[in-house]
This record gives C-alpha cells, structure tokens and sequence, in this order.
C-alpha cells in the first residue's frame, strides 16, 4: 500500500465544482485511470481520498493537493499521466509526491486577485491603512464578527490599466481559514464603486513559519 | 462573449455547475466543420434531465455523426432564469454555450404533461417565437419533439413544427438528412415539413385540420398537402442491433439518478391496464444478457460511475435475468460497482435474485400492489396476488430488510371503499408477518403505503375512463389515514390539482394550447416541481379560454368517439384496447405475453410474433 499526494490545479469552468462535487468526480477519475485505489473495509466500501485544504466554489487554484492511496506500486509520472488522461477540463494534475506535512500543519494560504474598477490601487491602500477591518463570519456556531486586518498579509499590489491584482496571505486550514472572496467582500463594501472580481487564484499552500505545504 | 458573461454570473446562482457544461463525456465539436446542429432540450432542471436515459442515447447517436452536434439544454432554475432575464443572456447549449436559436434542431423529450409550460419559456428564453405560425418560412430553427407523450402531442399542436413517434434511434438521424439536403437547397420550412411528414413516425400538426361536434368532442381529422392519413410510431425491431452507447455525460453534481443505466429490455409483457408505458413501449424484446454484460462494464469502465442499473419497465421479466446477474457479479465485486434493478416484480422476485443484489447493497423494497384487494387488481390486471407480496415479504425480512414501501392508485375504475380499506389491512399484514418472521432484523418494521391519484392516459385500456374528481379522492385517503395503525405504518397521501392537469392534458385536443399559452403568459414554467405550480393559474386559464376540464378529465368517454389522436398509431390496436376495458370491467384478467399472446397487435413490426 502506497499514499500519493496528488497536486493538481483547478482552473476555468473546473472553478464551477463544489467540494463535495470535486471528492465524487476525482473518485469517478481515478475508477476511469485504472490506477489500483485502496477502498475501506467494512459494509459499505469506499474509495479512500483526501483532500487536506477546501477550496471555496468560484476560486480557481494552482495549487490543490489530493491524497490517495494504492494497493500496488507505481511511478509518479504513470499516475500523473493515467489521471491526465481522464480528467476533465480545467482539472490537471502537474506533481506526484510522498505525502510529508500532516493536513493539520497547513496554516495559510497565498491567492492572486484581480480586481476590475476605476482608480482602485489608491482605495485598496486606504483599505488596508483603516486600523480594523470588520467582516462577519459564518461558523458552525453561526455568525462572528471578526477583524480581518491583521489577518491579511498583503505581498502585493499593482495596478494594470482598470486591474488591480494583488498577491495575499491569508490563514488556511483547521485552525481557522479566511476565503480570499470575504476580503474582496469587505473591501467592495469599502470602496463603495463598483468592483468586479475578475479572478481569484490560490497560489500556494504554507505550514508555520512560512514553510511551503509538501 | 456569452461565455464570459455566464461565467460572471454563476457564483450568485445555487449549484452553478449546473449551468456550465465541461463535464467529462461531453462532445464538443469544431462549429466549422459541423452541418447540422441540434440543441436536445429537456424541459426540467438539470439535476432532473441528465437523469433521462433517452437524452443520452439519443446524444451520443447522433454525435456519432461527424458532421452533425447534438449538445444539452435544460431549464434553469429560477434563480438561474432571473439572472439570465437581468443579463439578457438567452438560453444557450451547454457544450459550446452558444445560444441556442442559432441551431437547427430544437428538440424538447415530453415526458411528463407538468413540463408542457416549461416547453414554452425555454423558447421564449431562447428568444425563438414560441407559436409555430410565427416562425415564418426560414427553415431553422426548427422546433421538433419526441417522447412518451407524443402519443397525444394535441395539446402542443401550436408549438411545434413536428413530433417524432416512437424511437428515436435511426429517425432522427433520417429527419437531420432531409434537412441538411433541403436547407442546403435553399428550402423553406413549410416545403421542408411537407416532405417531413412523408418520413414514417414523423407528425407535422399543421398539416392536419381538426374539427369538432358542438359538444366539444373531435368530428374529425383531416391531412392536408398529401399528408398521411395515420402517423405510426417507429420501432427498432431488434435491440441487440440498436444503437447504444458505451458513455455518457458524468455530471459534477449529484442528479436525481446518478448511476448509469443499461436498458435490458423494451415494452412490457404485463398489461397492466392503467400503465401507459406497458402499452406505448410494446413490443416486447429483449436485450441477449452478453449484450447487457458489455455494455454494462464499458458504461462502468467509461465514466468512472460505480452504480449500474439494469433498467427497464420491469427487469425481473427479462428471461435471461439470471444469467445477466452472474455475468456481471464478478465485476460488480471486484470493480466495487453496485447493480441496482429499479424495476423488481413481486411475483418473480426469487431469492437468488435478491441475495445477488444484496450481495452489493442492501436498501429498502418497494413494491407496487397498486390496488388493495384481488378484485382491484384484478380489474387493473395488476397479476399480483397477496400470497407472492407475503412470500416476497418474507424471504426480503428474512435477509435482514426492514422497510418496506408500498405503492397503491386512488381513484382506479371500479373501485370501492372496500378496495381503500383493503389497502391498510395489506400493509398491516406485512407488518405482522415481519414479527412473525424469524431471523428477522432487530427493531421495529417500516411500513410505508404511498398513493397517488389515477390518471387515465391514452393507448391504454383505461382511456375511455373518467379520473375520479378531487373531493372523493380526499375522502377516500381519510378513510384510509383512520384505517391505518400509525405506529407501524407510514402513510404518503398526495393529493393536488396536478393530477387533474395532467388528466386534462393527458387526453387533450388542440384548443388546449390556448390554456397552456395563458397559463405561460401567467408565470406557469417548472411546474412539475410544487412549488411552482399554481392551481388558480389553470382554473383561469380553462375559464378565459372557455373549457371545462371536467369534459377532458371526469367524463366517460364511448368507445365510438373520435379520440383526440385517433390519427396516430402506437401499434396496440383500438380494438384490443376495448376488448380490454370490457374484460376490465367484468373483473377479468389478461394472462402476460409469455403465457399467452393478447392479440394487441404490436408484433406488427416484427413480421411475426413476439416470442
Ligand atoms: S402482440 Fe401479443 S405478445 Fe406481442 S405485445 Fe401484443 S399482446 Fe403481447
């Protein structure tokens, strides 16, 4: 029995799928690729998968990892085109790799965001410079109030004709993770002019202390 | 363009993935070199549609042709049409996301009468007039139907240009040829229609004049600029040769019967005499189990899905069920494919059957007595006895089932208060054999009884009938919600005035396309989903146009009269359907085609007899 960590991206109309619908269609892919899926024992069988970071419905990722696991042994670059081969548009595995961080260790995540609106690099820096940032949260326990201004680690931003594209930090993970689109969110309410999000893209995955997820 | 702006809008829409296409198993064909196009259109949500099997034959049949594209177009929910409206994004195909009055083919599958009005707003969401005579003479796009209840399409005469009856599997194909040629020889739709008509199994409705006696009932039908006389439905006489195909669209989302499906027979031998379905289907055939086998695993293998149904109008009568079930054990274990058979009869049901389903999952039972006492079933010729529900009962408790679900009719012809009663007395029997069962499961039984309201439907024997009016329904459930004991047994009593609708539109003329176009104009679209159906809307629209449901739906109807589709022939004849209602009503049974050939006359089309 082998595990894999599958990293894979998820881009145009693949930005469509929800998280539960992306688990039932990688189960449907890898069935397709003929790789040998380890499934659960037990009266009802299922494939094992696992998915260590949820991406929220409408962000595309460069990023996204998967684990499975095998009952006999392949290469990485067998599985990697066995799922290519069967994976549909927009899903695309780019790396194949022994699984090292636990999911537990990811703490936060880096998306680029391009923004569309008038004059919206000066705003953006006015936004960041108020001294909180309140947005509302839905929990399990419903919803909180929380400022969401030390909680953005803004890389970057630069402004491309009518775009604004920014690199940003925010938490991930099971200790508490920020949507990159609850930013865009607060700062469409701020800016009070029309703002389109044109595209929101993780880019990377980090453990503590800055250390890329693998 | 139109694709940008869909994908801008989907985030603020529930499940947007229903609206953007790029699942795995679509085709997608370069436009260029692309002839004939042809937008299938299922008038319900997606999650509903990508569950029809008829849709995905018949897509991956005609995309078999190089040269012409079939692609998918549902309805959007109401959300989805709302942002559309806001957007002015028409209705478009979801494949290419082009719009879909760019195509040729505009092809809606009636399934189900509550989908008539949805029919209407796709089109006008399609920007396409949705009266035929407003179409003018451009030959495109030409909006055409297929399906089950093109058996009586009069109420949708305005609409359409043309029905498809029957199969679909090689008519299509010859409907898209003689477009293609004509279209590329400067065609006109009127000119195109005509010589449509001349293709068996097609029905072009302008053709004909319909004229009627001055209580409403049809006089006569007409045809006109040489059109045939009789429309008779097509038939692919031999499934083991018909097309089908090895994969199918694998949706995102979770649809309503998200498995993939192998059709292991066609028509039904039963003749159970309220069933449209068992007579518009027939005749009988069968799919040869390695057949069954194949295309079941390379339907499997293809998608990835890890359910396969061997579906059918009633699996359990395929003569080859056992061998289908041993051919695909060993690869259902192995490949961790479940095999579900929708369709199990009581009174064939063994248990070796049982035990190779359960040997992959284990779920409720649900059996269709229909009726509750012998007497009923009888007049229905629903061949079932108490003893085989009991047998079938015991040997499923004895496995370890513990629910039950039953399936009964209101409101059939003849029936009495004795009938309702007999219904609770079946279900208490099932409840007590449970505790009497032993090696039963632990805990208590569940019984559930569902009814739903007869609705009498043409080209069966029951067409003549009145459907029972909605206060005596409701008062018949009461007596059957007291007659039941509440702690063991269930019970699901629907009523509505859905099922009057579709009584009306079941056996409908064309002066109700008035009402169907009044009851669009008012709101009326996804009314096969409660929610959105309103009753008052029908009640309005019956009055403005001047008819009485009533005459449509609660009226016996001689055997003499001119029926509403007297003009088109599903092969069971007139002759045998009065022979059956007589016998119905003496309280005589029908013996099923493999005991005893009824004469129905579907064997026509296979130039000798059906077993
Ligand atoms: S012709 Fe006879 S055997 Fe064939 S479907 Fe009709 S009744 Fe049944």
């Amino acid at each position: 029995m082998t595990d894999h960590r599958i990293v894979f991206e998820k881009t145009g109309r693949a930005r469509f799928i929800s998280h539960l619908d992306l688990n039932r269609c990688m189960v449907r892919a890898i069935r397709r690729s003929g790789l040998p899926a380890w499934y659960t024992e037990g009266f009802h069988p299922h494939m094992y998968l696992m998915f260590p970071l949820a991406l929220s419905l409408g962000t595309e990722s460069l990023c996204e990892v998967m684990d499975i696991r095998l009952t006999e042994e392949r290469s990485p670059s067998e599985i990697l085109s066995r799922l290519n081969a069967v994976l549909p548009e927009g899903l695309h595995a780019v790396e194949v790799r022994t699984p090292q961080d636990r999911t537990q260790d990811i703490e936060a995540a880096e998306y680029r965001v391009t923004l569309t609106g008038e004059a919206l690099l000066p705003l953006w820096e006015q936004f960041l410079a108020q001294p909180e940032i309140l947005a509302e949260k839905r929990t399990k326990k419903g919803v909180q109030t929380i400022d969401l201004r030390p909680l953005i680690e803004a890389e970057e931003a630069q402004a491309e004709g009518d775009h604004l594209i920014l690199a940003l930090r925010l938490p991930a993970g099971n200790a508490g993770n920020i949507n990159v689109s609850m930013v865009t969110d607060a700062f469409s309410e701020f800016a009070e002019t029309p703002i389109y999000v044109e595209k929101l893209l993780r880019t990377k995955i980090f453990c503590g202390n800055g250390r890329l997820f693998s | 363009m139109l694709k940008e702006k869909i994908g801008s809008v989907l985030l603020e829409v529930q499940r947007p993935s229903r609206y953007c296409g790029g699942e795995v198993g679509q085709v997608v064909k370069d436009k260029a070199k692309v002839d004939v196009r042809f937008a299938f259109c299922f008038p319900d949500i997606y999650d509903v549609g990508m569950s029809h099997l008829g849709m995905k034959i018949l897509y991956a049949r005609i995309n078999e042709r190089e040269n012409y594209w079939c692609e998918r177009v549902f309805a959007p929910w109401t959300d989805m049409e709302a942002v559309m409206r806001r957007e002015g994004i028409p209705l478009y195909a979801l494949e290419s996301l082009d719009p879909v009055k760019e195509f040729d083919f505009i092809g809606f599958t009636l399934q189900y009468e509550m989908s008539y009005t949805t029919i209407l707003h796709m089109l006008s969401l399609a920007q396409v007039p949705v009266l035929q005579r407003e179409r003018g003479e451009a030959i495109a796009p030409l909006v055409v139907a297929g399906g089950p209840c093109c058996c009586d399409p009069e109420p949708l005469a305005d609409f359409f240009d043309l029905f498809i009856l029957g199969e679909g599997e090689d008519v299509d194909l010859e409907l898209m040829d003689l477009y293609h040629t004509m279209r590329d020889a400067g065609a006109t739709r009127s000119a195109f229609l005509r010589k449509a008509a001349e293709i068996p199994g097609i029905y072009v409705p302008s053709l004909y004049d319909v004229a009627y006696h001055a209580d409403g009932t049809v006089q006569s039908i007409t045809p006109k600029d040489g059109a045939p006389a009789v429309i008779t439905k097509r038939v692919m006489p031999d499934l083991d040769k018909a097309y089908y195909p090895d994969h199918v669209v694998v949706p995102y989302l979770e649809i309503v019967h998200d498995r993939v499906s192998v059709e292991v027979l066609r028509g039904c031998i039963r003749g159970c005499r309220f069933c449209q379905a068992g007579f518009i289907y027939r005749p009988f055939r069968e799919k040869s189990p390695e057949v069954v086998c194949r295309q079941g695993k390379a339907l499997c293998d293809n998608t990835g899905y890890d359910e396969l149904s061997l579906s059918s109008l009633s699996t359990s009568d395929h003569s080859g069920i056992e061998e289908i079930l041993d051919g695909l054990l060993a690869y259902s274990e192995q490949g961790h494919v479940h095999l579900s058979l929708p369709s199990l009869r009581v009174d064939n049901f063994s248990e070796s059957v049982l035990k190779k389903i359960s040997a992959v999952r284990k779920s409720g039972l649900t059996f269709a007595p229909e009726a509750g006492t012998q007497r009923l079933r009888d007049v229905i010729n629903k061949n079932v006895t108490e003893e085989e529900i009991m047998r079938t009962c015991s040997i499923a408790f004895a496995a370890g089932y513990t629910q039950v679900k039953l399936y009964f009719m209101l409101g059939l012809p003849t029936e009495t208060d004795e009938d309702v009663l007999g219904i609770a007395a079946l279900a208490q029997k099932v409840v007590d054999l449970f505790y009497a069962t032993p090696g039963r499961a632990k805990g208590r039984p569940q019984v559930t009884i569902s009814t739903a309201t007869f609705v009498p439907k043409p080209f069966t024997p029951f067409a003549f009938e009145p459907q029972v009016e909605k206060a005596e329904i409701l008062r018949r459930q009461q007596l059957l919600k007291k007659a039941v004991d509440p702690k063991y047994i269930k019970t699901s009593l629907h009523v509505s005035d859905v099922s009057l609708v579709e009584a009306v539109l079941a056996r409908g003329d064309r002066r109700l396309g008035a009402v169907l176009y009044e009851v669009w104009k008012n709101g009326g679209w996804l009314e096969s989903w409660e929610e959105q159906f309103r009753a008052e809307r029908w009640y309005d629209a019956f009055a403005k146009a001047g008819l009485d449901p009533a005459f449509y739906a609660n009226r016996i109807r001689p055997y003499e009269e001119t029926e509403p589709w007297a003009h088109l022939n599903y092969m069971v004849s007139r002759s045998f359907l009065i022979r059956e209602n007589r016998k119905a009503h003496a309280g005589e049974t029908t013996p099923s085609c493999r005991q005893q050939c009824a004469g129905c006359g579907a064997n026509q089309c296979l130039g000798g007899s059906c077993f």
